[in-house]
């Protein structure tokens, strides 16, 4: 407290020294009036009772922003450039990053885990945006490993408090098919295989819903299913010319990557329409497969709430040993074949339509694995006696302790590697 | 109400009941001190109305159907003495008295599962116990036909015994971490043996404050769950990333367990320090799972 000085306004001689950010200020602490304000001298002698306050101690220290804070910050911005995202979303993703900045964790981590919360903070203001980014994508742009980016993403979500909304399906089937290059001719898109783009739109959409609502989406990536919605829409459209075009080449010649999972799930997608083409009678006797049944996807998107209603039966019915909702299934005259295996996909010899198959994620269809009986009740107390025979069973004789330094040190002559300390 | 018979069949003496995953310190005097202070945590939980890791479901209701409330379970019916059947806490008014019978206070041995059926399975326990002596590890990576030590990789010898089937992590400050036990009395055992082993190579070793770290325990609700919607009515309590991950990530409050929720069905519950924390979590998941089950 310098001595000496008087408030001009209430005459008090209690003199606070605060500071404004990071400008010095001498203020009254009773009245509060503010008696000096930022001196530019730093001449002890010049100022009297008046001192500049020094940086470790002015509070402007936390408020100035650290190089390697600044540069993070001008990385969001362009990442924000780069994905051409409305300027709003980077003041927000700006203002993330400057609030994770404040935890020392944050502050302390590598340059690594520094560069990947910059995706985080772009990733999470468009999530809140109903912006469809995927995480790949970021990971893309960033060179960042997926692991890495998941866990600063789960501890910067956690650590601000923060409720980000789930992708948003529709708007990635949106943007995702839209980057499809089948849209105009060019030397590798011939003729035929070029598409309109708003109906393999729509019809991209309506089976992605499909799929969803026939558990292919819970639990799973989005963009594999995505993919293979995308491709049997387009083969849908005109089946005549583009059956013959596998999975792989239609990513090949849209210029898009294939992810793995992606036929794997086309051949799930099939599946189901292959179940809801059972239930219409003139499908029922052209015996469909699972080449064939793409010339009729338009039919069956058509129908698809009646058709998914009638092809599959409530799976947790099933399992919980029959209730009844399997009456309000809506079942068919193959009512007597309910019992029937549900993974079995022969289709009846007469005109009936197949009985209903359970509608559960395929995970559960699959038989198990192995199946693992359950433990015997063990009575162990964790107090018996342990028998010096059990103990001594895990020691080395001394015969076997030279045999195995001999051992080691043939090992570390052979590979040249000196002793560890 | 089959399962109510057994409750009463479990006798309401303490002695007949394995209390041998208690902490090694707990003596007579301590474990009645924790009882009484249970019954009084249970007389508070009755009273609270809203906890938000569970259902709000108004309680009369539950009451009104003859069964006991979902919201109360590991604690109300467990804890209560014999005796106190007329004194049963006012805010369980049961139209059918049922007399209740206590079980241990601390956590209940064979756990009745009143509302799912289902009880899940211990898968692993972890534990960390202090052999307070420095030890040589070269020494027991050399004398011991178990042992692996890779100084460079990681300071501890990894250690491994066939029964019960654990790995244990021993370190030169002489503590000591087991894992791989399916049971805390197993774990304990199992601890035993290693510091007999480190025993026998010839330090005086102890086994100091055995502390049951994290126990992890695993069912399944035999019916397909609806993540997306999960997470969109639990969003405070749950993380759902199917980018990253296929399970739901739900980080109960109380008791703070994390639950690892899969659109099987199955699921895993992690975190526990006590057996008792992961039946309580699996009983307030129960509820708002079977809320998904028709989506």
């Amino acid at each position: 407290m310098p001595g000496g000085g008087r408030c001009p306004d209430c005459g008090s001689t209690e003199l606070v020294e605060d500071s404004h950010y990071s400008q010095s200020q001498l203020v009254c602490s009773d009245c509060g009036c503010v008696v000096t304000e930022g001196v530019l001298t730093t001449t002890f002698s010049d100022e009297g009772n008046l001192r500049e306050v020094t940086y470790s101690r002015s509070t402007g220290e936390n408020e100035q922003v650290s190089r390697s804070q600044q540069r993070g910050l001008r990385r969001v911005r362009d990442l924000c450039r780069v994905l051409q995202l409305p300027s709003t979303f980077e003041d927000t993703a700006v203002a993330y990053y400057q609030q994770a900045y404040r935890h020392p964790g944050i502050r302390a981590a590598r340059l690594q885990k520094k560069e990947v919360l910059v995706g985080c903070c772009v990733l999470i203001t468009c999530r809140q945006h109903n912006w469809p980014l995927t995480m790949g994508t970021i990971c893309a742009l960033l060179y960042a490993d997926l692991d890495v980016f998941s866990g600063t993403y789960m501890q910067i979500v956690k650590l601000l408090g923060l409720d980000v909304p789930s992708l948003c399906l529709a708007d990635l089937v949106k943007t995702y098919c839209s980057s499809f290059k089948l849209f105009q001719a060019s030397p590798s898109v011939p003729a035929k295989y070029v598409e309109d783009k708003e109906k393999m739109l729509s019809r991209t959409l309506q089976l992605v819903e499909l799929a969803d609502e026939t558990w292919l989406v819970t639990g799973r990536h989005p963009l594999p299913v995505i993919t293979a919605a995308t491709f049997l829409a387009w083969q849908s459209l005109r089946p005549s010319e583009r059956l013959r075009c596998s999975l792989a080449r239609f990513c090949k010649l849209a210029d898009v990557d294939l992810p793995c999972p992606a036929s794997s799930r086309l051949q799930e997608l099939l599946t189901v329409l292959l179940r809801m083409a059972e239930q219409l009678a003139w499908l029922q006797v052209l015996r469909l497969d699972k080449r064939s049944v793409v010339k009729h996807i338009g039919d069956l998107l058509q129908h698809r709430h009646t058709l998914v209603r009638k092809a599959f039966r409530d799976g947790t019915a099933e399992l919980e040993g029959g209730e009844k909702e399997l009456q309000g299934q809506g079942l068919g005259p193959g009512q007597g074949k309910a019992e029937a295996a549900s993974s079995s996909l022969d289709l009846p010899e007469g005109k009936r339509p197949a009985s209903p198959a359970l509608l559960l994620p395929p995970c559960m269809l699959k038989p198990p694995k192995r199946i693992c009986p359950p433990p015997p009740i063990s009575t162990v107390t964790g107090d018996e006696d342990i028998s010096d025979s059990e103990i001594e069973q895990y020691l080395r004789t001394p015969q076997e302790m030279r045999d195995f330094q001999k051992a080691q040190a043939a090992r570390q002559a052979a590979t040249g590697v000196p002793n560890p300390p | 109400n089959s399962h109510l018979e057994e409750v009463q069949e479990t006798s309401g003496h303490f002695s007949c009941v394995d209390l041998s995953f208690l902490p090694d310190e707990l003596t007579q005097e301590n474990k009645d001190q924790s009882v009484v202070r249970s019954k009084h945590e249970i007389e508070e939980n009755c009273k609270t109305q809203s906890q938000p890791s569970r259902l709000s479901l108004p309680r009369e209701k539950d009451i009104g159907l003859g069964l006991i409330s979902c919201s109360n379970v590991s604690n109300s019916h467990s804890h209560l003495y014999p005796g106190d059947d007329d004194s049963v806490q006012p805010s369980l008014e049961k139209p059918n008295s049922m007399p209740l019978v206590s079980l241990t206070p601390m956590t209940p041995m064979t756990p009745v599962a009143e509302c799912s059926g289902i009880v899940p399975q211990l898968q692993n326990i972890v534990s960390t116990v202090n052999l307070a002596c420095k030890l040589d590890l070269k020494k027991i990576a050399l004398h011991a036909k178990n042992a692996e030590y890779n100084p460079k990789r990681f300071a501890a010898v990894i250690m491994r015994i066939r029964e019960p089937r654990t790995t244990a992590l021993i370190f030169s400050s002489g503590k000591m971490v087991c894992t791989g036990a399916k049971s805390e009395e197993q774990s304990r055992l199992a601890a035993r043996k290693y510091a007999r082993v480190v025993q026998k190579l010839g330090f005086p070793a102890r086994f100091l404050d055995f502390k049951v770290q994290n126990m992890v325990g695993s069912c399944d609700v035999r019916f397909a769950i609806r993540l997306e919607g999960l997470v969109l009515t639990h969003q405070q309590f749950s993380s759902y990333e199917p980018e990253l991950f296929p399970g739901l990530i739900y980080r109960m409050v109380k008791p703070r367990i994390v639950l690892l929720i899969f659109v099987s069905g199955k699921v895993v519950l992690t975190g526990a320090k006590e057996r008792s924390e992961i039946y309580e979590a699996f009983e307030n998941i129960y509820p708002i799972l079977k809320g998904f089950k028709k989506a």
